[in-house]
């Protein structure tokens, strides 16, 4: 949660990837649920923003509860502009028996045994955080997919704690972070309790064809419905 | 815990002296059970205890069995491992919340108590905090916004829960450093009893 109101901190600008107003400028510590049906885009979304971090110079971690570290690095590559850049992914995916690995230079991979490991996810998260700084990185922006996946192995109020938790820590930690969640996935309930961990929401959607989205919670007004 | 008394520190320790010099720095501040190995750890151990400190080499049963049997009950106590030489593994993996080396300083002692208290301060507010937030999204999932706008049980929790969410961000207890941060998440998976 962002709670610091120093205004000397570095924020981050997210308006190449989303142009709002909302997003020009984000306070170091925000956590922001991404939401949104099926298959509209959600992580490749979230991936995008980090990207677009990475190229500035920022650490990027991926929380991933689906993909394997391995289609992880493939897909985030295929975004990032530039050649070397830092990298830290916690994988819930795998089955790998080694805890952490360097598969290539730059990126750190932890392995999680399940999605359901909440403290694995967490150790996971300290150690990628450690070993960006170990290379002189101590900014950057974290994207985990999903919650839905989460959800699947982990009651409700068991999820909205370790997203508090979390969002406390990235708050601290002056990160940003991303978190998706499909929304025709859960009831209604459920989205708002989860949202209710978050200092804001983006919402995408699709009309004919095209990917749209709406920032809420992070200035007075809900942006415009602005497309991707 | 209850604000009208004092915190239960479990004193778990086969060794009277060690044990005697730990409650008398301790007693001021808290209600402390002394246990001289295991089997009378589990007999002291109830729900009233907030902290144990655990001696892990000790006669009879061992301070990880009797970790093992803590973790198994429904007690959600917080547990510092006191341990002759620092540990070479991740204490918090093994389920422990905090250490202690051997000798002790009083100020060390409290210090650690103090902070698993703290600890279980920020997971009740959580948990505080979630009941809220659950009883709002109940009340909005079922009700209309006119509704909700008149409704001065919806006022009331939807101030409710902006209090615990600054009390809560004050309370950094359960993320101020990476231990903390870890034994609160360890805490939410075993934590299924609330």
């Amino acid at each position: 949660m962002a709670t610091n109101t120093d205004s000397t901190e570095t924020m981050y600008d997210l308006s190449s990837v989303l142009d709002v107003d909302a997003l020009e400028a984000v306070r170091p510590g925000t956590s922001i649920l991404v939401s949104g049906p099926a298959m509209t885009g959600k992580e490749a979304f979230a991936y995008e923003i980090l990207a677009d971090g990475v190229a500035a110079g920022q650490g990027a971690v991926i929380v991933s509860t689906g993909d394997r570290a391995e289609t992880v690095i493939e897909t985030f590559d295929e975004r990032v502009s530039v050649e070397e850049y830092s990298l830290g992914i916690v994988d819930c995916a795998g089955d790998q028996s080694t805890a952490e690995s360097r598969p290539q230079d730059g990126i750190f991979v932890h392995h999680v045994a399940s999605p359901g490991d909440l403290t694995g996810i967490g150790i996971g998260f300290t150690e990628a955080l450690e070993a960006l700084h170990d290379q002189g990185i101590d900014s950057g922006r974290l994207a985990l997919s999903s919650l839905s996946t989460m959800l699947t192995y982990t009651d409700r109020k068991t999820v909205f704690k370790f997203c508090h938790v979390l969002s406390s820590r990235l708050d601290a930690a002056e990160y940003l972070g991303l978190f998706t969640i499909d929304a025709s996935a859960h009831d209604e309930q459920t989205l708002q309790v989860i949202k209710q961990a978050f200092d804001g929401m983006i919402e995408i959607r699709e009309r004919d064809g095209t990917r749209e989205a709406q920032v809420r919670g992070l200035t007075a007004e809900p942006s415009d419905w602005t497309a991707l | 815990m209850s604000d009208s008394e004092p915190p239960v520190v479990l004193i778990v320790e086969d060794e009277p002296d060690v044990a005697e010099t730990y409650n008398l720095w301790l007693q001021d501040q808290y209600e402390v059970r002394m246990a001289g190995d295991g089997t009378e750890a589990l007999e002291l151990l109830d729900d009233d205890v907030d902290v144990v400190l655990l001696d892990r080499m000790m006669p009879g049963l061992s301070g990880d069995e009797v970790l093992k049997r803590i973790r198994d009950s429904n007690s959600d106590c917080r547990v510092a491992m006191v341990t002759a030489v620092e540990p070479d593994f991740d204490i918090l993996e093994m389920g422990f919340d905090s250490y202690l080396t051997k000798p002790i300083r009083s100020d060390e002692l409290h210090e650690t108590v103090s902070n698993l208290l703290e600890r279980s301060e920020y997971d009740d507010l959580l948990q505080e905090y979630y009941s809220l937030v659950e009883k709002q999204a109940t009340l909005e999932a079922t009700k209309s916004s006119a509704e909700l706008a008149e409704s001065e049980q919806y006022a009331s929790l939807t101030e409710r829960v902006e209090d615990l969410q600054s009390d809560l961000s004050q309370t950094l207890g359960g993320v101020e450093n990476d231990e903390d941060f870890i034994a609160t998440l360890r805490e939410l998976s075993n934590g299924d009893e609330h």
